[in-house]
Formats: C-alpha cells, structure tokens, sequence
C-alpha cells in the first residue's frame, strides 16, 4: 500500500463537504484508491511527507536536534559579535595615538620632500587584491558577496589591461580561487578564530614585500563592513601606497580623512539589539615645538607607515569576523524558524497516520466481528 | 616623579602603568629614558624594551618595531606587536626562530628575502627576551 497517496487523500476527504469525514464507508473508498490518489495532492504544504510512521518519527527527531545544533550555533554567533565589537573597541587607542602622531609628522614635513617606499605612486601595471573571507561556512551569503565584489573588480582591471593577482584571507576563499586556476593566487592563508596582530602582521608582510619590491603597483583590500546586524557591505579599499597623511581611499580614488574614525557599537534600542556606528573625529594636536627627533623625519614616517598597514590590515580583519558573525546568526535564526515550521508539519502528518491506523484497525475488528456474526 | 609607560599594540594595551626608567632600541642606538627626559620622537628597531618596575626589578618585552614619542614623563610606544617575555613559551620560540632561519637561507628572489630576513629578526628577538638575565639593582 503506497502509502504517500493515503495523506492526500485524508485531506482531500476532508474538503468535500458531502462526504461525512467520519463515516468508515468514506474511509474504504479512500482505501479503495490508492492509484487515484496520486494525481489529487492537494496537501496544504507542497511537500512530500514520506510514509512509515517510524521514518516520520525519525525525522521529526532528526529535526529536533537539527534546531538544537542551529539555535546554539545563533547564540554563540551573538556572543561572537559582542567580542568582535570589544575588539575594534581596544584597537582604538592605538589608531587614535598613531593617527595624533601623523598628522604632526606631517605638518612638520610639509615643506619636505617625502619619498617613503609606501607611499611611492607608480604607474599601475599589476594589482594585488586581498580577499578576506571566512573559514567556516554556514553564514548566509556573506562569502558569495565578497567573491562576487572580488569577481567584479577583476573584471574591471582586465578591461583596463591591467595584471593582476589574489592573496586570497579565508578557507573558503580559498577554496574558491583553488577551483579556478585561471586566477593567479599569489599566497592562501587562513583567517582563524579571532584576527590577532600575528596574522595581521603575515599579511602585512606579504603585502609589503610584494610592494616594495615592485612586484606590484597597488594593493587594494577586499572585506566586509559591518553596517548593522542584518547588513554588511563588501567594500574595496586601496591600502597601498598609502598616503603620507594615511588617508583611506577606495578604488575610486575617494579618500576619506584618516582622522575620522569610524566604528561600530552594539547597543539596545527598544529592547532590541542594534548597530550603531559613530563617526568620530580624532583630535590632532601638534607636537611640542622642542620636540626632537631622534632620527630623520623621514625615517620616522618609515617606521609609521607599516604600524598604519598593520592597524588597517587588523580593522579590516576585525570588520569581515564582525560581518561573517552577524551573517551567521541571522542564517542560523532563518534555519531555526524553518526546522520549527518542519516539526510541525512533520507532527501533524505524523499524527494522521497514526490516527488513520488506529481507525483501520478498528475497521477491520468490527468489519471481523460483523463476519463472524 | 615617575614615567607614565604606555605600550600600545593594535589590537590591545600591552603596559599602561608607572615605571621607573626603560631602555629602548631604537635604530640609531639603544636609549635610555630617565624621568624628565627631554622631548623626542623616534623609530623603535626590532628588539627588546627593558623596563625598569617601581620595584626596582626589570622586566623585559620583546617589541617588533614601531615608534615611540617621549615627552613630559609620558612614554607612548606604539608597536607592530609586543610580547611581555613572561609570555613567551621558550620552546616555541626556539622552534620558530629555527625555522625562520631555514626559511632564509632558502628563500629566493627580492621578495622571499625581505620577507624571511623580517621574520628572523622577529624570531630572534622573541628568544632573547625569554634568555636575558634578570638583575635586579
């Protein structure tokens, strides 16, 4: 007896304001035909529930711990967000101090011609894209959109005719560069856990040797701002060559002023758990005017600039984990909903059999003992 | 009148207390800053910053470059990473030294150079900080 066509057709009967649902004559002719059934699936939720009271229970258990596993998974992403947030939080005073710092250095060099190997500004023949992506995946479209933005801007320099190669940040990035080998890769690494000043330095190295020694003219960063809990934004910065004044640009040459900070914050509002970001101006007083430098001016914007890589390398780290976190928490909130709504689907068809065996067996006792008598 | 130390990483506060004198590698020279200090600002080396506690005892941090500005008996040394040595694992840190060292010499082209020769010194450092020997004066 198939019995997928036996639910329909309980519901189908069910419709039919003639036929009386519990009259056991309505039940036979359902019985009756099965072949007929298949055709008529006006089953309210358009799935397929298999038969078998066993395997329905299976799955409904299956699916109970399946909601267990996304729910913790969406609580530990919330966690995860607030520790992402303290991070950016206790990188602030550095950035603040390195930027205080900068902009003194530079209305003392202003006269000055500065030629610092980051920030020499040559014609663009190679570009080198950092593409930071995450490690593990089940975060919703996060990776998708930062590959896509990796994708477009490729495309946009090959039209230019301009070389170009990824280090890609992130297993899955890296899985997906590995799958296409008519992209040059130029290093993977991973993105790990929590962005530390470790793994910002391996990058920073690798960048700035590509740079320096004129293996490329240009490294634009590839992450994810972390706009609010439900949205984030794939942006493309240009991190090398910097500016003296550590200027932010993106790739279309919009610089914004390095002394506007901007950092997000966890917070409530009504209740609710929201992002709000602050654009803060940082205050920049000028350095003492007997204020001596042990070196060169322009050795000292030497030993700035790579500290300015570094902490950029680090916030754009921190932003993507942010990005990738909140993604998480909301795709494994969507996957909770759906396993909720599943169960539920899943007990009622589950208790139909059950019902609609119980009935057929008490049909078959009183069809026997009609027999007998 | 003591010095107002603060040691700052990007992504957290390494030291922010009072201390007595440090002594700093810079790359002209080993400096090193008594209260009252005259005003300067200057690159710091990969290398070691010795700092001397109110107690009269030495601790060691092993600072991977960065730059320091010195002023009104108040130090700020922003680094590209710092590590206080008490928190380096010797083992870990000889291993890794032996493998920047392998890395160089086979490391070809500019490129591999610059990145294996920046490595080294950083390895290098780690495990001096961890073998200096404490005195206490």
């Amino acid at each position: 007896m198939s019995c997928s066509n036996l639910a329909p057709m309980w519901a189908s009967s069910a419709n039919p304001p003639h036929l009386d649902r519990f009259s056991p004559i309505a039940f036979f002719s359902a019985l009756r035909l099965p072949s007929a059934g298949a055709s008529t699936r006006r089953f309210r939720s358009a799935t397929t529930i298999s038969c078998g009271l066993r395997e329905l229970r299976n799955r409904i258990d299956s699916v109970k711990n399946t909601q267990k596993i996304t729910e913790a998974m969406k609580l530990v992403a919330a966690a995860k967000v607030r520790r992402a947030q303290e991070a950016v939080v206790n990188s602030r005073p550095f950035s603040e101090t390195l930027v205080e710092v900068l902009y003194s250095l530079n209305e003392r060099l202003q006269t000055e011609d500065v030629d610092v190997p980051l920030t020499r500004v040559r014609p663009v023949r190679k570009v080198a894209l950092l593409v930071v992506t995450s490690d593990r995946g089940l975060c919703g479209g996060f990776n998708n959109g930062i590959i896509k933005k990796a994708e477009q801007r490729i495309a946009e320099l090959s039209a230019l005719g301009i070389a170009y190669t990824v280090i890609s940040v992130g297993k899955k990035g890296g899985t997906y560069f590995q799958r296409r080998p008519y992209i040059p890769v130029d290093r993977f690494l991973e993105a790990g856990n929590l962005p530390t000043t470790k793994k910002a330095q391996a990058i920073a190295d690798e960048v700035f040797s590509l740079f320096v020694s004129e293996e490329v003219d240009k490294v634009e960063l590839l992450y994810t701002r972390f706009v609010s809990l439900v949205k984030s934004d794939p942006v493309i910065q240009t991190l090398l060559p910097l500016s003296p004044k550590g200027e932010i640009c993106d790739a279309n040459g919009v610089c914004v002023d390095a002394a506007e900070d901007e950092f997000f914050r966890l917070t409530t509002k009504e209740g609710k758990l929201t992002v709000e970001r602050e654009t803060v101006r940082i205050p920049t007083p000028s350095f003492s005017p007997i204020m001596e430098f042990e070196q060169d001016p322009v050795q000292i914007l030497d030993a700035l600039l790579p500290l300015y890589l570094n902490s950029q390398i680090l916030r754009a780290l921190q932003e993507s984990l942010a990005s990738e976190v909140s993604a998480r928490m909301a795709a494994m909130s969507n996957a909770t909903d759906n396993a909720v709504e599943l169960k539920r689907t899943l007990a009622i068809s589950y208790n139909r059999e059950r019902q609609a065996k119980i009935t057929g067996e008490i049909l078959e006792i009183i069809a026997g003992a009609d027999a007998l008598s | 009148m003591t010095l107002n130390l603060c040691v700052l990483t990007p992504n957290r506060i390494i030291w922010d207390s009072e201390v007595k004198e440090i002594i700093l590698s810079t790359n002209s020279g080993q400096i090193g800053v008594l209260p009252n200090h005259a005003p300067i600002a200057t690159a710091v080396d990969i290398g070691l910053l010795r700092i001397r506690l109110n107690n009269d005892q030495w601790l060691t941090v092993a600072l991977m470059g960065g730059f320091a500005r010195i002023g009104n008996n108040e130090i700020t040394i922003l680094g590209n990473d710092a590590e206080i040595s008490t928190d380096i694992d010797p083992q870990e840190a000889q291993q890794a030294l032996e493998i920047a060292e392998a890395n160089l010499s086979g490391a070809e082209g500019k490129r591999q150079a610059i990145e294996a020769n920046l490595a080294l010194r950083r390895a290098r450092t780690r495990v001096e900080a961890v073998n200096v020997i404490s005195y206490t004066s």
